[in-house]
């Protein structure tokens, strides 16, 4: 019985370790975002690939990264099939509005609605830990127009 | 008491008056590209004094090709999401015929027809500040067909390309051009409205680029550029007047004789001292002023647009 619960008790002290390792993986933004297809208007279709040391967590980081590609680091273009993608926000205005986004990929945070896994995620093992790659549609144009009326970014016509 | 409430008040009036600068805002068409037209057929010839030149003929682009409709309602569709929305090619075109025929059949009780003007009939064209060029083609390879897309965004009065999207998409078995060209629009347009951003953020910290032509009235008064004023020649006394008035005194004069001088990328500030949007014309009527006010010089100004003004010395 004893061995049992020292079995249980390092099961979940590992468990939990690795979870902190995926969170804070996500909140290194390490992850690559490239374009996988012309998405319905108002969307990017987007594929993420995140580093996680558990798999059951990737599908949710991959929905933040998405988001989070899509804002900052823009989406790089595969062949012919879609075009690259500038980021939606410029590295300046998110050094002013620290805060805001500190909010906004907090946990439950309100970057979730703006986007959605769509298909199986393809796992492949690299070193110690999962690269998981998940297609997500990102809804930019919500997110540009939300983004806008907050006063974080400025509108094409702002100004005029 | 009198005074604070004086100080108050024009206080609020001059932030009231800075809140509500804007600087005029450019408009926005989409047109198929000279070369898309020539393509398809869609050209007009037109005698230019003599040697047949041939034009695009967007009236029977946009009634014979269902395409097209497509692309540019999409690109409006797009555009006017972001706040911008643009000035419809087959709207403006049916506005100028009916405006045309108006003017045509308007007359006085005497009977006298509306006075135009040749420069008036020479303006009567579909134009915007910024023309966007919209062309396509599809090349097969066997099953598959491949869709080619430009897009390019013209400054009217400078014909400098501000912003521009293009390339090919991928071969596809199965979807039709109308598909493909939709496809190739809506992957295309957040790199090109990204393009037109850096341009107006451009145009916000250097000013907005124009054109200015001085000419002379050849009407026997004996003033060209080369006139003396006060020690100086008449070109001096504008090429002067530019590097004072313009931003950051940036501009260039690219020809200069006795009747002509023409100055490019001149930048041009947004606003005025008073908060109102400068436009070519309202820049020249500036220099106008001034060449009446200081030398008792007559001139008559012009515009085409927001970027490009004439200044014609000698009278009214």
């Amino acid at each position: 019985m004893k061995k049992l619960v020292l079995i249980l008790v390092a099961v979940s002290l590992s468990l939990a370790c690795m979870a902190k390792t995926s969170d804070k993986k996500t909140k290194e933004w390490l992850y690559d975002i490239e374009c996988a297809g012309v998405g319905a208007q108002g969307t990017y279709l987007v594929k993420v690939y995140s580093y996680s040391n558990v798999q059951s967590k990737a599908q949710k980081q991959a929905v933040k990264n998405a988001v989070h590609g899509v804002l900052f680091k823009g989406v790089m273009g595969k062949g012919r099939e879609c075009n690259s993608q500038r980021p939606l926000v410029k590295s300046d205005v998110a050094s002013q509005h620290e805060d805001f986004f500190k909010n906004f990929f907090a946990e439950g945070g309100e970057y979730a609605k703006y986007a959605s896994a769509t298909g199986a995620p393809e796992t492949s093992k690299v070193g110690s830990q999962y690269k998981v790659g998940v297609v997500v549609s990102v809804q930019k144009d919500q997110l540009r127009r939300d983004l806008e009326e907050a006063g974080i970014i400025k509108g094409l016509s702002s100004g005029f | 008491m009198k005074r604070i409430l004086i100080f108050v008040t024009s206080l609020l009036v001059a932030v009231s008056a800075m809140a509500e600068s804007h600087a005029a805002k450019p408009t926005l068409m989409v047109v198929p590209s000279d070369a898309w037209c020539n393509e398809n057929g869609y050209m007009q010839e037109f005698d230019n004094q003599g040697t047949v030149e041939l034009i695009p003929d967007y009236k029977k682009a946009l009634q014979s090709d269902q395409n097209l409709m497509l692309a540019i309602s999409k690109i409006n569709e797009m555009m006017a999401d972001r706040g911008f929305p643009l000035k419809d090619l087959e709207s403006n075109l049916k506005s100028i015929s009916n405006r045309t025929a108006e003017m045509n059949m308007t007359t006085s009780k005497s009977g006298s027809t509306i006075a135009q003007s040749p420069m008036d009939m020479l303006k009567n064209t579909a134009k915007a500040d910024i023309i966007i060029q919209l062309g396509w083609s599809v090349t097969s390879n066997g099953p598959k067909q491949t869709l080619t897309y430009i897009l390019r965004g013209l400054d009217s009065y400078t014909d400098k390309q501000i912003a521009g999207a293009s390339g090919s998409g991928a071969p596809s078995m199965s979807a039709d051009v109308p598909v493909l060209l939709e496809e190739a629009v809506m992957d295309k347009m957040d790199e090109f409205a990204g393009r037109l951003d850096d341009y107006f953020n451009d145009l916000f910290s250097n000013g907005r680029e124009g054109v200015f032509e001085i000419r002379v009235f050849d009407n026997g008064s004996g003033i060209d550029l080369e006139s003396e004023y006060n020690g100086m020649e008449l070109s001096e006394i504008i090429d002067d007047w530019m590097n004072q008035n313009t931003v950051e005194h940036r501009y260039s004069q690219s020809e200069a004789s006795e009747n002509y001088m023409l100055f490019e990328q001149v930048r041009m500030p947004l606003n005025d001292v008073n908060g109102k949007a400068v436009t070519a014309k309202s820049f020249a009527d500036q220099l106008r002023k001034y060449l009446k006010n200081t030398f008792q010089i007559e001139s008559k100004t012009a515009n085409r647009g927001l970027g490009r003004a004439y200044l014609i010395i000698g009278e009214k």
